[in-house]
């Protein structure tokens, strides 16, 4: 009799991450955002069809990602030269002109990074639909959430407005067609993580069992 | 009494990653548990998480003097050789009128790597000074911090994208300075040292006169 109430309190039960105080919430229905009663952090986000939503947003950011890498972002003008950069080329120069490290950063930050995690999503998507669940499902998807935080394209994005200034005094700046692609793939990104609600994939892919 | 009822004296962890809710065993005393859903290591507590952040934190401030004092990058421009430090790369845009990106790279790349590791110090201490002061607002502190910091790289992409760019030959060409590495290395490590932070340290002092004892 105890033990099944205790179970039954599960379901609702949160404990808060940054006081750990526990707490029941209420089930949620619609657009909206739980914080914690203590330290106002937030502790749960609903909205409906997260997971749908999220997918749709995953391979829209993932086209505008394969845009952003066809065209220049940027161009400048000098002496009758023009040399473009692309989201990769600045990775390559770097390590071309042998700073491997910082190569590897950018390369790390502004392409694998990000790509991994849009493919990702989709990926467990998918498996979600399809039911297809193995053990490698959840510990891919905790290295997936554990390393978002590397992909840093929406600082890229200002990096780009930051060095079009720079250069503009002293070179003709062109802005390419991609940089609007990026502008929108910084936008999807921004949103997805909004509406991505990781419970929702971590419940599908592992049902909530009562302990005991 | 008041109703502060915590996952630790319940005996229960919430999985930082997946956030499924499970008991720890009786008897736990660090040996390794691993969450059912998504098998990362379950603890109550991030485990030395003050021994890292402070590692981290030294570290970052280390490496913060060498980053403002050397170059951050080296121009060639009609063959006449200049170099660019941080600060000077903001003053250069101050110089041109271009005061509100002036702004933003200032906030971006001095103030906020300065208040991250002025932040990051503050909540180590009051941790370990057992501090009752205002702990949502230092929780508050904490997750802006940690927020803020990823934007401070800033720097290190306007430098990727001028080498990529700038190649004129002698005319003009960029090359990453010595103080280019040592900013990328503050801005990593504040990141790192905010993620081993564990920000349920600042409340567990103020459950302890309360818990006292329990068996
Ligand atoms: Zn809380
Ligand atoms: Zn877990």
């Amino acid at each position: 009799m105890h033990e099944k109430k205790a179970s039954i309190a599960l379901e609702n039960l949160r404990i808060c991450h940054n006081c750990d105080l526990a707490q029941s919430i209420p089930t949620l229905a619609g657009r909206v955002v739980v914080r914690c009663r203590r330290c106002h952090s937030v502790i749960e986000k609903h909205q409906d069809n997260a997971l749908e939503r999220s997918f749709i947003l995953a391979v829209t950011g993932l086209i505008f990602f394969i845009i952003s890498n066809l065209y220049p972002l940027i161009s400048i003008k000098k002496a009758g030269l023009t040399v473009d950069a692309t989201l990769l080329s600045s990775s390559i120069e770097l390590y071309r002109i042998d700073r491997p490290l910082l190569a590897l950063l950018v390369l790390l930050t502004t392409i694998i990074v990000p790509l991994f995690s849009l493919m990702g999503i989709i990926y467990i998507f998918v498996i979600i639909k399809l039911k297809h669940y193995s053990n490698f499902t959840a510990p891919f998807f905790r290295f997936l959430r554990r390393n978002e935080i590397w992909g840093m394209l929406e600082v890229f994005l200002l990096a780009l407005f930051v060095a079009g200034v720079k250069l503009a005094d002293s070179a003709d700046v062109i802005l390419g067609i991609s940089l609007y692609s990026f502008l929108a793939l910084v936008l999807v990104l921004a949103w997805l993580s909004a509406t991505i609600e990781p419970n929702k994939i971590w419940e599908a892919t592992h049902p909530v069992k009562a302990e005991n | 009494m008041k109703q502060n009822i915590t996952g630790k004296s319940l005996g229960l962890v919430s999985c930082l990653h997946c956030e499924q809710i499970s008991q720890l065993p009786n008897d736990y005393h660090g040996e390794k548990v691993c969450c059912p859903r998504c098998q990362a290591r379950l603890h109550s507590r991030i485990p030395n998480s003050l021994d890292k952040t402070t590692a981290f934190i030294l570290t970052a401030a280390l490496m913060y003097v060498p980053a403002n004092i050397f170059p951050i990058m080296n121009i060639v421009y009609l063959g006449e050789a200049k170099s660019d430090t941080i600060i000077g790369g903001v003053l250069h845009l101050l110089e041109g009128g271009m005061w509100p990106m002036a702004l933003i790279v200032f906030v971006a790349s001095i103030l906020v790597p300065v208040l991250k590791l002025i932040v990051m110090s503050i909540l180590i201490i009051s941790v370990h000074l057992k501090a009752h002061w205002r702990p949502a607002g230092r929780t508050h502190l904490f997750l802006i911090t940690e927020f803020m910091g990823r934007w401070s790289m800033v720097d290190i992409f306007v430098l990727a994208i001028l080498i990529a760019l700038v190649q004129f030959g002698n005319l003009a060409s960029v090359d990453a300075g010595l103080g280019a590495f040592s900013y990328a290395v503050v801005v990593i490590f504040t990141i790192l040292a905010a993620r081993s932070f564990d920000p349920r340290l600042i409340w567990d002092v103020i459950e302890e006169p309360q818990v006292g004892d329990h068996d």
